[in-house]
């Protein structure tokens, strides 16, 4: 046993296990940094090799490395100078983030009245399983027709698509609480609304955090997908458009600058999570020496 | 209830505390009749104040049951549990529990963990009236300087320590535990209930433990109940005369030895005819 004269454990000594554990395999003795720029540039090499090998004619359907980073750079001024690009960015940018917060926010509620009320597991979680087995994207005509061409419908797409992965998670973290802490909770006559507040979402919030993460990227999904059935003036739009008219080059580049966004809201999402989910990290649960 | 306030602190004497019953548990039965099973048969027990009763006794034979109709965590079939006077029939303040795992919470520090119990029924505030009452009883477990540490930088030894301080705090007139260092290692399972042993005579407690360890329930108790399967019922009440404090030592005396074969004995008649029946 310890004597308690000594501080606290740190985390170092972890690390060091870690550490033990992994020294036998070389790719742990590269830096991580390293090996990720060697593995990039691989790739960058295998797409410029397969573009440069392309019979003449059909170049034009795989831009190469070259091409793409040049159209990115004209794709960059467009966005940096308020063009048209611009515009269509912060379309989307508000489609994916007014349809995330609504999925998130509308996925939480249904998520707990699902994982906390009898009703909700026995009648509204079958319902909800049998809705997500559906293709969603089959539903983005309708959305169109009932929201119209606007961001309203991709907004409601991006919604539709992203809150099933925060309802499921959050049902599943409220789940996941420990029994016997649920009993000691009733022990100290907490009404259900403490138990609720003080227990049960707390320890769901690491689930919470995982469907709201698989949201941000869903999120994304759904707004194109909107813009590829519904028009406007999105990202989705311009690069149906150039894809019509057989300009990849633009389209990749455009392709960046979705997953920026889905970084950034997916990052958000994660730093949130950090700054909140400071007890909860994959060490602390290993059992830890007694000595 | 009315003795057990004003009684003269004994703690370091060896004379037996003065008989004032706490807890009286009569005829108490429990039938789960969704699986037909009677877990509890007519089982009476009487605890008296700053006593230490072990109950031991094979998987199913209720002794988890027994503890939770105590705590009022589920209600009994028939009889009735009497504490400080008053049938219990629902949690009460008057009832600490501690289980096999600490159960503490990871996103609180071990103050804010020992004082759980105090902000639930009185909120925030009146929690944070009692930190100096909370810091008393860390430093009473030994772990003064703990207090703004979180549960994952504490052994698991220290966080059943904490646990002991949560279910301190309020002051309960019943100390309810159930298997409490079972989740441990062996050598601080024996450190652990040496402190368990001081703290109880510190606090002259009345101590309820279910456990699954024949030394263990020795060791700790005045009384060791024994209790057989299919019903569960009382098969035997061993009394444990070995003075205090013990030692851990004391475990490798004939006495001891004696006892622990008495128990162990008794354990295999109630399985024996448990299982006949």
């Amino acid at each position: 046993m310890t004597q308690t004269t000594q501080g606290p454990p740190g985390r170092a000594e972890m690390s060091d296990a870690e550490e033990l554990w992994y020294s036998g395999k070389w790719i742990d003795r590269v830096p991580q940094w390293v090996s990720i720029t060697v593995l990039g540039l691989a790739m960058l090499g295998l797409w410029w090799l397969i573009a440069e090998l392309m019979p003449q004619n059909l170049r034009i359907l795989l831009a190469g490395p070259a091409d793409t980073f040049e159209e990115l750079w004209d794709t960059t001024k467009n966005i940096v100078t308020g063009g048209h690009i611009a515009e269509g960015l912060w379309i989307t940018t508000q489609e994916v983030v007014l349809g995330f917060l609504a999925a998130a926010t509308l996925g939480f509620l249904l998520g707990v009245v699902v994982g906390e009320t009898r009703l909700g597991k026995r009648a509204v979680m079958p319902y909800l399983v049998a809705l997500n087995a559906l293709p969603k994207v089959a539903f983005a005509p309708v959305f169109v027709a009932w929201f119209g061409f606007g961001v309203n419908s991709k907004i409601v797409m991006a919604l539709f698509i992203a809150f099933f992965p925060v309802i499921v998670d959050t049902a599943a973290g409220l789940y996941s609480v420990d029994a016997d802490t649920v009993m000691l909770f009733q022990s100290m006559e907490s009404s259900r609304w403490q138990t609720l507040r003080k227990l049960k979402l707390p320890s769901a919030l690491p689930f919470i955090f995982a469907g709201l993460k698989t949201a941000a990227v869903f999120s994304v999904v759904g707004a194109v997908v909107g813009e590829y059935l519904g028009g406007g003036h999105g990202l989705g739009e311009l690069i149906r458009l150039s894809a019509q008219t057989l300009r990849i080059d633009r389209v990749f580049a455009l392709i960046v600058y979705l997953g920026i966004l889905g970084l950034l809201l997916f990052g958000l999402v994660a730093w949130a999570e950090k700054k909140l989910l400071f007890w909860h990290k994959s060490e602390i649960f290993e059992i830890q020496g007694t000595g | 209830m009315t003795e057990s306030t004003d009684r003269v602190d004994r703690a370091g004497q060896e004379s037996r505390p003065v008989n004032a019953e706490v807890a009286r548990i009569t005829d108490l039965s429990k039938t789960f009749h969704r699986r037909g099973v009677k877990a509890l048969d007519a089982v009476n027990l009487t605890l008296d104040h700053g006593t230490f009763t072990s109950v031991i006794g094979p998987s199913g034979c209720g002794k988890s049951t027994l503890l939770k109709i105590m705590a009022g965590l589920i209600p009994a079939t028939s009889g009735e549990v009497l504490l400080q006077g008053r049938p219990v029939t629902g949690p009460r303040q008057d009832i600490g529990i501690m289980f096999q795992q600490p159960t503490l919470l990871p996103w609180r520090t071990t103050l804010q963990n020992v004082l759980l119990p105090i902000e639930i029924r009185s909120g925030s505030d009146a929690a944070q009236a009692r930190s100096a009452e909370a810091l008393q009883l860390l430093e009473l477990v030994g772990l003064e300087g703990f207090d703004h540490v979180y549960p994952h930088e504490l052994s698991g030894g220290m966080a059943q320590r904490v646990a002991i301080c949560r279910m301190l705090v309020t002051g309960p007139a019943i100390l309810l535990l159930d298997e409490p260092f079972g989740a441990l290692d062996e050598l601080t399972r024996e450190y652990m209930n040496v402190e368990l042993q001081r703290i109880c005579r510190e606090r002259d407690a009345t101590s309820f433990m279910v456990t699954h360890a024949i030394p263990e329930a020795v060791f700790l108790a005045d009384r060791v109940v024994v209790m057989s399967v299919r019903p569960g019922r009382i098969a035997e009440v061993v009394d444990v005369d070995l003075p205090r404090p013990r030692t851990l030592d004391m475990m490798t005396t004939p006495e001891f030895g004696g006892l622990v074969r008495r128990v162990r004995h008794s354990l295999n008649m109630g399985t024996e005819v448990g299982g006949q029946a």
